[in-house]
């Protein structure tokens, strides 16, 4: 699987590429690029918050092969919700983390190592749901649950081997529909050339 | 971590009720979504939502009446009211209704988060405890005592002794369904989460049986490949039936005292001792009085034993109990073999009534089996029955009459007026003769 790492408005220089680089498996190469979308269409003013689900459904849907993961400064909620670390919805390929609330205090616009660890955790997690993962039991996860920081810490970027398994799976069944896509287009267009 | 708990999220706002599902499906929730209140309550006529999240206000149905009408179709589910004012009023209201809890928009995700995962939890403990006690009360045996007034003495010693720990020693001849009581006082004991382990101590030798109670180990004897645990461990924490106690050999009487008075036993062949915390239930169809008087059994094993005493009367002596007793066996049998078989012909019925059951309820219950097979017509005859009537054992004019009075009086269910007329009797001499005979109705 690889990744597309969104910027959507200003990101410290280098940051898609040192979290492309650093990604475990089952993820390998990618790319970054700016998302063409104004973030203010999706920015609640009165609470001065970015409504996450409405930033996921601007997200392009990624071709076969392909995950989308959009990386946001502005701090994200939900209508109903004070606050999320990102959002994605689930097997869909598609997701958003934000680094507003992981960030220490006073603490310089290009982030230090201890943020870009917890962006690298959560972009992890996010791409797991994208790919279908609910959240984990296992402590060190990256797929377990994290509603405050300080637990963002205790996880690990990388997934658990069940999580590894559950993704292996999702990954062999995909790639048997897109086989059996292919075959029945062949077998169509052998028809008409007959 | 996926959960097998489903919720229905009810907004007239889409971009919340989409946003809820998108988070709530992270947290490993099914997630259904409603727009209005009549459309949760076509979601949950469909089945499966176990926690609603409620907006309070929606046009149209708003989320109290929905809470109610949500009740009537569904009494079991968990309703969360959301609010986008911290109204005690209205929160009061929906408590008072029978809410679980109330939340106000925007939620803190750690605290809907707990919220949520608390009502799933109690959720998935009552479907817990439903499940157990269906499952509880399957488990529990049935008992078909037709309430004749014996039978039900025998339950109402049941009913006092099983929450107890007491010792319990169950008497009756074969067939009369010893350890179907046993069972009775495990499933109506504190212990009837622990195991039953029954063992019949009359089928057994007695080195065999010495191993199937206290186990061996490895190497204790020839054929002993393994180590084995025995019947007395295994029923730790719940109920030991020794089934023909007065079978048991003096050595191992002595054994079993020994267990009784320490609560430890050694395996066969073993060193180590190993404590074992079990009730015994032992049942027997000799008179163990007249065995301990014959120096058969240990007086100091009967005493251990002989603590609350359950005599079971056998069916010759409640005869009111077999029309009962043949339309439970008739109906399970019939079930069984899928036959439409819709009871017994009188002379049939007069011919059970009458017969003297030396194999006690095992005995009629394997006559209606074998009667079913054979019938193929809506009533079982006394062709289908493998005996004809019995005269009785007593000959004597006043325990014939005093037979044929039960008999005709289980015939009628115990209708006097109906038994009179058959009887060709007035009811007052039939009441004196029911007086004489000390003859309870069941």
């Amino acid at each position: 699987m690889r990744v597309k790492l969104l910027l959507a408005g200003e990101a410290p220089p280098g940051l898609g590429a040192s979290l492309l680089a650093a990604l475990p498996a089952p993820f390998a190469g990618g790319a970054e690029e700016l998302l063409a979308v104004d973030i203010r269409t999706c920015t609640d003013r009165r609470r001065r918050q970015v409504d996450a689900a409405c930033l996921l459904a601007v997200v392009p849907e990624p071709p076969e092969g392909w995950a989308h993961l959009c990386i946001v400064g502005s701090d994200l909620c939900l209508p109903a919700v004070t606050h999320v670390f990102g959002l994605a919805e689930l097997g869909s390929r598609r997701g958003v983390v934000s680094w507003a609330r992981l960030r220490e205090e006073d603490e310089p616009w290009t982030l230090g190592p201890v943020t870009r660890r917890r962006l690298l955790v959560e972009a992890v997690h996010e791409l797991g749901h994208a790919l279908g993962l609910p959240h984990c039991a296992v402590p060190d996860c990256a797929m377990h649950r994290s509603l405050w920081i300080e637990s963002i810490d205790l996880k690990l970027p990388a997934y658990c081997p069940s999580c590894l398994a559950a993704l292996a799976t999702k990954a062999a069944a995909s790639s048997a529909r897109l086989t059996a896509c292919e075959a029945t287009h062949t077998m169509s267009g052998g028809g008409n050339a007959t | 971590m996926s959960r097998s708990v489903r919720l229905l999220i009810v907004d007239d706002e889409q971009h919340v009720r989409t946003s809820l599902a998108c988070w709530f499906r992270e947290e490993g929730y099914e997630v259904e979504v409603a727009a209005s209140g009549k459309e949760a309550l076509a979601a949950l006529a469909r089945g499966g939502a176990q926690i609603l999240l409620v907006d309070i206000k929606m046009p149209g149905m708003d989320g109290l009446e929905l809470q109610r009408r949500a009740r009537e179709l569904a009494p079991d589910c968990t309703i969360i009211i959301m609010t986008a004012y911290a109204s005690v009023e209205t929160a009061v209201q929906a408590l008072k209704e029978g809410a679980y809890d109330y939340i106000v928009k925007p939620f803190d995700p750690e605290q809907v988060s707990r919220l949520v995962a608390k009502a799933a939890e109690r959720y998935t403990l009552l479907a817990e405890n439903r499940a157990l006690k269906e499952r509880l009360a399957a488990a529990e045996p049935r008992l078909v005592t037709a309430g004749s007034p014996a039978m039900a003495a025998v339950l109402a010693l049941v009913d006092q002794v099983a929450p107890t720990e007491t010792s319990v020693l169950i008497t009756g001849e074969s067939g009369t369904g010893k350890e179907l009581v046993a069972r009775l006082i495990h499933s109506r004991s504190a212990r009837r989460f622990g195991p039953f382990v029954a063992v019949n101590c009359g089928a057994l030798a007695e080195g065999v049986l010495e191993s199937e109670l206290f186990g061996h180990e490895k190497g204790a004897f020839t054929g002993a490949v393994g180590r084995r645990h025995g019947k007395l461990e295994l029923a730790h924490e719940g109920t030991l039936f020794l089934d023909e106690i007065g079978d048991v050999s003096p050595k191992l009487q002595v054994d079993l005292l020994r267990v009784l008075q320490e609560r430890t036993i050694t395996r066969v062949g073993g060193a180590a001792t190993i404590p074992v915390e079990f009730r015994l239930v032992a049942a027997t169809h000799r008179d163990l009085e007249a065995e301990v008087t014959a120096g058969r059994f240990r007086q100091d094993f009967f005493y251990r034993v002989n603590v609350f005493r359950i005599a079971i009367p056998p069916l010759r002596e409640r005869p009111e109990d077999v029309p009962l007793l043949a339309a439970h066996f008739l109906e399970r049998f019939a079930t069984q073999m899928s036959r439409r078989i819709e009871g017994f012909e009188e002379e049939a019925m007069a011919t059970l009534v009458a017969y003297p059951w030396p194999g006690n309820v095992r005995e009629l219950q394997n006559v209606i089996e074998r009667a079913v097979v054979l019938c193929r017509e809506a009533r079982i005859g006394v062709a289908h029955l493998p005996f004809t009537a019995a005269p009785p054992r007593d000959l004597s004019l006043e325990a014939v009459e005093e037979a044929h009075i039960r008999r005709v009086l289980a015939m009628s269910g115990f209708n006097v007026a109906q038994a009179a007329r058959q009887l060709e009797v007035d009811r007052v001499t039939l009441y004196n003769k029911i007086k004489k005979y000390n003859i309870q109705r069941p």
